[in-house]
C-alpha cells in the first residue's frame, strides 16, 4: 500500500515538472512576445527601448536560461511577478484557484447527484423504456456544448425568470455556472455508471448472489453497486480534471473569477510568469486529485490495498 | 445539534452572500470585456487600464470635444522660445484623495517616478526628452527638455500622464490596493479579474474635463466589472444588474430599434484602421499594386454592410480627434474607390486580372466583426483580380507576424488590416520613422519629414509638416486609411441612466451620470 502510494507520488511530481517544461517551450513557440503586445496599437516607444524593457524582464535570455532561473526562484517559493502590471503571480493565482475549485466541485456534485442514480436506474431497468429515455437524455446532454447551454440557462433563469444573477461572485451566482458544467458531465457519469453496472450484473458472483436467494435490493447495493463504482470513480477523477479545464469556457460566460480566465488572458498577452504559474498550479491540482482518487480506489478495492 | 449547526451555517452563508455582493441599488455598474493591468499608470498601456486611471487620477491638461488640449489641473502654461522649458501654473485648492493638497511637488514626484533610472514608466518615451522637473513654488512647476518635443502637450492631457499624489510613495500596495489621485472617483477596492469599486470624491472640482457637472459625481459609487462574454453583458443590461456595457455588435440594430437600451458611440477616438503592406518584396514593393488595393476597396459599402452607422470612413492616416486630421486634404491624396482603375493598375504591374489573379495573404485581427468586414473586402479585391487569403489572429500574434513579413525577403505578398490609436500625429513617427514599428517602410526623405513634426512649436507650421507626411504616405499608398472608430467604441446604456458620455480617445465620463 505504502509503496503503491509513494510510487504514485513520485509519478505525480514528474508529471508536474514535465508539464511546466513543455508549457515553457510551447508558449515561446507562439509568435509575439509580451513586450511587443503590451505596446501594441498605442505606443510611440522606440525599438531600442523595447529591447531595454526585454532585458530588464530577462526576456532577452535563451529560453533554457529563463526556465532554469524560473525554477531557481520557484524553489525559493517565488513565482515571479506579472509582466503586465508587475504584480506577484502567486497572489493572483491563489486568489482565483479557490473559485475554480469551488465551481468544479459543485459541478462534480451535481454531475454525481444526477448521473449516478440515473445510470444505476437505467442499468437495473435495462432494455425498458426507462433505460432508453435515460440514455437518450444522456446523449443529448453530452452533445450540448457548454457555451450554448450556459447562455440558454442564463437567459431563462436570470433574464426571463429573474431568479438568479446573470454573473459575478457569491453563492447565488455559482448556481448557473455549476449547473452548466454539471449537467453535461452528469450525462457522462450516467452513461459510464450504466455500462459499468451492466458489466457487473453479468458477473458470476452476482448470479450466485441472486441464486442463493438474496433480496434484489441487497444484491444491487452490496454487490453490484460497490464493484460497479470502481471504474466510475476512476472516470470521475479524469472528469474532474476535464471540468477544471472546461471551467475555462464556463468562467468566461458567467464572468466567474476563476483561474481559467486568468490563464486565457495571460496567454493572449504572453504573460509568461502567469502562464507558467497557472500550469504549475493546475498540474499540481490535477496530480493531487488523482492521488486522492488513488486513495479512494484503494479503499474501495481490497485487491489494490493488499498489493 | 447538527440541525442547529446547519442552520447557523445557512445563516452564515446568507450573510456571507450579502457581504460578497456589495452592489447597492444605486451603484453605477459598468461592465467591460477585460480588467485593468494595474492601478499604477507607469506600469501598463492598455485602454482598459487608461480608462480607469482617468477616473481616479487627474491630468495637468484635458481634451475638449474635438480632442484638442485645454487647461485642467494646470490653469495655464508657458513654453520658452527654444521649446525646451515648460512652466505650468496649477489650480489652487485641489485635494488628493487622502486629504493632502495637490501641488507642484506631486507633479515633480510623478515626472521623476516616470523617469526613475531603475524602473522608469513603460511610456517614458512618450513624455519626451525631459531632463528635470522643478517645483518653483507650490503652484508652479517647470519641466526642462533636452530637445524640443511638441507632443508633450497632448500627452499631458492623456491618462498616461496621470498626476500621482506623492503620498503614494509611502502607500502600501500602490498599484494593487492603493491609488491616491485627485480625480472624481476614489478607489475602494480592486479584486483583479472581477471588479474595481470606486466611490465619489466629494472634494472633486472639475477644472477642465469634459463634463457639465462642476463638482463631485452625482452617484455614490461606480463599480467597474469584468464580464468577458458579450451576451452575458447584454443579459446583465437587460436585468438591470449592469447599467453600461459594450453590447454584442450584432444586437445593436435590434436594440436601437426596440429602444430597450440606449446606444452611445464614442467619437474622436483617434482609432485608425488601415491597410499596410510588406513593402520590401514583390508585389507590394510596387506602388501600382498598393494603389490597386486602395482603389479596389469600397469602404463606404463595406462599413454600411457590417457596421451600419456605427463607424465611418476615414481619409487620413491619423483619425478624427487628432491634431492635423483634415478629411478634405487627405481625400485629395488617398487613392479613392475606382475598380476599373484598379484593374488597369494590376494589368500594367504584372498582367494580373480577374482571370489571372494575384494571390496575397490578408492578416486581420479577430473580434469586433472584423472577420466579416474582411470577407467583404476580400470579395471586392477578387473583383479586380486579387485573391486575398484571410488569416485571422489575435493582435499580439498579428503584430509579430507583420514584423516577420517585413523582414522576410520572399514569399507571397502580405497585406494587413492594422489598427492603431494615439492622441497625437506623433503616431506616424512611431509607425513609419526608421526602423519603423514593424520594420516596414523606411526612407531618409520621410524620416526627415517626420522629425520636423516633432519639433515645430507653431501650430500652423506643425500642421503643414504633418500634412506633408500624410500626403507622402497617401500618395504612395503606404498607409491606406479605411475607417474609424474600430474597437470597443459602442456602449449600451440602460434607458433610465442619464448623463453618460464618452470623451475623445474613448474615455467614458461618469461625472454627469444620474438615474
Amino acid at each position: 500500500m505504502l509503496s503503491y502510494l509513494s510510487k504514485r507520488l513520485a509519478m505525480g511530481l514528474a508529471t508536474i515538472l514535465v508539464a511546466t517544461v513543455a508549457v515553457t517551450l510551447l508558449i515561446h513557440l507562439v509568435p509575439g512576445d509580451p513586450v511587443q503586445i503590451m505596446y501594441a496599437q498605442s505606443q510611440g516607444t522606440t525599438p531600442e527601448q523595447l529591447e531595454e524593457i526585454r532585458a530588464r524582464l530577462g526576456l532577452d535570455q535563451p529560453i533554457a536560461v529563463q526556465y532554469v532561473q524560473y525554477l531557481g526562484r520557484l524553489l525559493q517559493g517565488d513565482m515571479g511577478v506579472t509582466i503586465r502590471g508587475q504584480q506577484p503571480v502567486a497572489d493572483l493565482l491563489m486568489a482565483r484557484l479557490p473559485n475554480t475549485l469551488l465551481l468544479a466541485f459543485s459541478a462534480m456534485a451535481i454531475a454525481v447527484a444526477i448521473g449516478l442514480p440515473a445510470g444505476f436506474w437505467a442499468a437495473s431497468r435495462r432494455g425498458t423504456w426507462v433505460d432508453s429515455a435515460v440514455m437518450m437524455t444522456a446523449i443529448a446532454g453530452v452533445s450540448i456544448p457548454h457555451f450554448w447551454l450556459g447562455l440558454v440557462l442564463m437567459f431563462w433563469f436570470a433574464v426571463d425568470l429573474g431568479w438568479l444573477p446573470v454573473a459575478g461572485g457569491g453563492p447565488l451566482a455559482l448556481v448557473l455556472p455549476a449547473m452548466t458544467l454539471g449537467l453535461s458531465n452528469a450525462a457522462i457519469v450516467a452513461r459510464m455508471t450504466r455500462s459499468s453496472m451492466i458489466d457487473v450484473m453479468e458477473q458470476d458472483f452476482v448470479r450466485t448472489a441472486n441464486a442463493k436467494g438474496l433480496p434484489k435490493a441487497m444484491v444491487q447495493s452490496r454487490h453490484v453497486l460497490r464493484s460497479g463504482l470502481i471504474p466510475v470513480v476512476t472516470m470521475m477523477g479524469l472528469q474532474f480534471t476535464y471540468m477544471m479545464g472546461g471551467a475555462i469556457v464556463v468562467e468566461n460566460i458567467f464572468a466567474w473569477n476563476g483561474i481559467g480566465r486568468l490563464a486565457i488572458e495571460a496567454i493572449f498577452q504572453r504573460d509568461y510568469p502567469v502562464i507558467q504559474g497557472f500550469i504549475l498550479v493546475f498540474a499540481t491540482t490535477v496530480v493531487v486529485v488523482m492521488f486522492l482518487l488513488d486513495l479512494v480506489y484503494a479503499l474501495l478495492d481490497p485487491r489494490i490495498r493488499r498489493s | 445539534m447538527t440541525a442547529n449547526r446547519l442552520r447557523q451555517l445557512g445563516l452564515g452563508a446568507v450573510l456571507g452572500c450579502a457581504a460578497a455582493s456589495p452592489l447597492a441599488a444605486k451603484d453605477i455598474v459598468w461592465a467591460r470585456y477585460g480588467d485593468i493591468d494595474t492601478l499604477d499608470p507607469h506600469r501598463a498601456t492598455s485602454t482598459l487600464s487608461l480608462q480607469v486611471w482617468s477616473l481616479i487620477y487627474d491630468t495637468l491638461l484635458a481634451t475638449d470635444a474635438t480632442g484638442a488640449p485645454v487647461p485642467n489641473l494646470a490653469e495655464s502654461w508657458e513654453v520658452s522660445e527654444d521649446g525646451l522649458r515648460y512652466t505650468f501654473h496649477l489650480a489652487e485648492g485641489v485635494m488628493c484623495h487622502d486629504g493632502t493638497p495637490l501641488d507642484a511637488n506631486d507633479v515633480k514626484y510623478t515626472v521623476e517616478r516616470a523617469f526613475d533610472a531603475q524602473n522608469p514608466s513603460v511610456t517614458q518615451a512618450s513624455w519626451g526628452p525631459i531632463t528635470a522637473a522643478e517645483a518653483v513654488d507650490p503652484l508652479t512647476v517647470k519641466l526642462t527638455l533636452s530637445s524640443p518635443f511638441v507632443a508633450l502637450i497632448p500627452f499631458l492631457a492623456d491618462s498616461f500622464s496621470s498626476i500621482l499624489c506623492d503620498t503614494n510613495a509611502e502607500a502600501e500596495g500602490f498599484g494593487t490596493s492603493a491609488a491616491i489621485g485627485s480625480g472624481p472617483w476614489m478607489l475602494d477596492s480592486w479584486t483583479k479579474g472581477d471588479r474595481i469599486v470606486l466611490s465619489r470624491n466629494p472634494a472633486y472640482v472639475n477644472h477642465g474635463k469634459l463634463a457639465e457637472n462642476p463638482g463631485a459625481p452625482y452617484m455614490d459609487r461606480l463599480v467597474v466589472t469584468t464580464v468577458p462574454e458579450p451576451q452575458t453583458r447584454l443579459a446583465g443590461l437587460k436585468t438591470g444588474a449592469i447599467q453600461i456595457a459594450e453590447p454584442p455588435l450584432d444586437d445593436v440594430p435590434a436594440l436601437q430599434e426596440s429602444g430597450e437600451l440606449k446606444i452611445a458611440i464614442a467619437e474622436n477616438t483617434g482609432q485608425n484602421v488601415f491597410w499596410e503592406f510588406a513593402l520590401h518584396r514583390a508585389p507590394f514593393d510596387d506602388q501600382r499594386v498598393r494603389e490597386a488595393v486602395a482603389r479596389a476597396t469600397d469602404v463606404d459599402t463595406a462599413l454600411m454592410l457590417i457596421y451600419g452607422d456605427l463607424s465611418i470612413p476615414e481619409q487620413c492616416p491619423i483619425s478624427r480627434g487628432v491634431f492635423g486630421n483634415d478629411q478634405e486634404f487627405c481625400a485629395a491624396h488617398r487613392a479613392q474607390y475606382d475598380p476599373e482603375a484598379a484593374k488597369a493598375l494590376l494589368a500594367e504591374a504584372g498582367g494580373w486580372g480577374p482571370d489571372n489573379p494575384l494571390e496575397v495573404n490578408m492578416l486581420v485581427w479577430t473580434g469586433g466583426k472584423r472577420d466579416r468586414l474582411a470577407e467583404v473586402f476580400q470579395a471586392q479585391l477578387a473583383e479586380v483580380g486579387i485573391k486575398a487569403n484571410i488569416q485571422m489572429m489575435d493582435i499580439g500574434t498579428m503584430n509579430a507576424r507583420v514584423r516577420q513579413e517585413n523582414e522576410t525577403p520572399d514569399g507571397i505578398g502580405s497585406m494587413d488590416m492594422m489598427t492603431w490609436s494615439w492622441y497625437d500625429p506623433d503616431i506616424l513617427y512611431a509607425l513609419w520613422h526608421s526602423p519603423g514599428a514593424y520594420r516596414g517602410y523606411t526612407s531618409p526623405e520621410l524620416d526627415a519629414m517626420l522629425e520636423k513634426t516633432r519639433v515645430l512649436a507653431d501650430p500652423d507650421e506643425r500642421k503643414a509638416a504633418v500634412e506633408d507626411v500624410m500626403a507622402y504616405l497617401l500618395d504612395k499608398s503606404i498607409h491606406v486609411p479605411l475607417y474609424t472608430p474600430g474597437w470597443e467604441w459602442v456602449f449600451a446604456v440602460r434607458p433610465e441612466v442619464e448623463g453618460f458620455h464618452v470623451a475623445p480617445f474613448v474615455y467614458p465620463v461618469f461625472n454627469d451620470v444620474k438615474f
